[in-house]
């Protein structure tokens, strides 16, 4: 970023490159991948339900077909919900990121482009959540109401194809902290030729 | 014993996995307790089933939490400022499995008994969870983003000699 700009912002930046302690990104990216992939995973047991049928008998834990797609569905909803936020806080950190520019990440790209490929991939997984969301409560509320499946085999295609997405991205995002340190403050400190033992405890 | 090849991040493997399999203690710890909440007042009885499946998972992913949190400690820079923030995260870690797998068991004999309703004593204990969790939460992001574990550029000053 353009360090003018963000200088007019009037932030106190910590030595992290943040105005506070912890980045808020990655505890909301916690959130969202729990939700989504416990989403599609439990709309996935429903569809099978057949096959696990006798593993939880076995188990001796009552199942309901309908309760894993109660469970595919709000978490669903859960995950579309706090996703927004995920992607807001990880604008806000992105730009104020300030990494290393001599160093290439183990897939062979430069801090920019792995911070411009996580940021583009953040909008667009934010767009197919929502939409899948939707396309989810069409199936719930209309097309599928009284099926005993509630879920088209399409849609949990796509959200197995979303989840590949997912771990791609995800990894990119490790990377930049990781990788680049970014917003890392044992990083910026060792950077700046400080000792990270002198750290609060 | 054969030496496991490390990476620059002291890792056997190409990402910590700790932080990925909190994932699923974090979000459906927290969740569970909305769905409780939401269930409560609105009275949609579906959320309680959403809230017990959520436990569930929890309680099935805070071991292999705890066993690779260890393991990823085991293998990183402790340097003195980070010990005591480390050793707080371990001894709620072991806490929390205990506590997550003991309020899991008391969801499900509530769905069993009463699947229609959950008492007002089980919110309480779960909000003290919701708390005990975000302090975890914290201390962990602590040592991973205040204190750089397993962070490439931190590994490799520490390997270059320094040593805090």
């Amino acid at each position: 970023m353009n360090w003018q700009l963000i200088d007019q912002l009037r932030l106190r930046l910590n030595a992290n490159g943040l105005p506070y302690e912890i980045p808020i990104h990655p505890q909301l990216v916690h959130l969202t991948l729990g939700l989504f992939i416990l989403a599609i995973v439990f709309d996935i047991a429903g569809a099978l339900f057949a096959l696990e049928k006798p593993i939880f008998k076995f188990l001796g834990l009552p199942i309901l077909r309908s309760g894993f797609f109660d469970v595919g569905w709000y978490n669903l909803i859960g995950a579309a919900f706090i996703t927004f936020f995920t992607v807001a806080a990880g604008f806000f950190e992105l730009l104020l990121a300030n990494p290393p520019i001599d160093q290439k990440s183990v897939w062979g790209l430069t801090a920019g482009w792995t911070m411009l490929l996580h940021g583009l991939g953040g909008v667009l997984l934010l767009g197919a959540i929502a939409a899948m969301t939707v396309w989810r409560g069409l199936q719930r509320y209309r097309w599928r109401k009284d099926a005993s499946r509630q879920v088209q085999w399409s849609y949990l295609l796509a959200g197995i194809a979303i989840l590949g997405i997912l771990f791609v991205h995800g990894t990119l995002g490790a990377q930049l902290g990781e990788e680049f340190g970014i917003h890392v403050t044992a990083a910026k400190l060792l950077q700046e030729g400080k000792n990270p033992n002198l750290l609060p405890k | 014993m054969p030496a496991l090849s490390l990476n620059n991040q002291n890792l056997p493997y190409p990402d910590p996995l700790h932080p990925i399999v909190v994932h699923f203690v974090i979000a459906m710890v927290l969740f569970s307790f909305v769905c409780d909440v939401l269930g409560y007042f609105t009275r949609n009885v579906r959320l309680f089933e959403v809230s017990f499946w959520n436990m569930f998972v929890a309680s099935a992913a805070i071991f292999i939490a705890v066993i690779l949190g260890q393991f990823e400690a085991g293998l990183a820079n402790i340097y003195p400022a980070v010990q005591p923030t480390l050793n707080f995260h371990t001894l709620m870690g072991w806490s929390l499995a205990a506590i997550v797998v003991g309020i899991t068991a008391w969801r499900f004999v509530i769905r069993k008994r009463t699947p229609r309703k959950v008492p007002p004593a089980y919110l309480g204990a779960a909000t003290f969870l919701v708390w005990l969790v975000c302090l975890q939460v914290y201390l962990g992001s602590k040592l991973v983003w205040v204190y750089g574990l397993h962070i490439e550029p931190v590994v490799q000053a520490m390997k270059q000699g320094v040593s805090p």
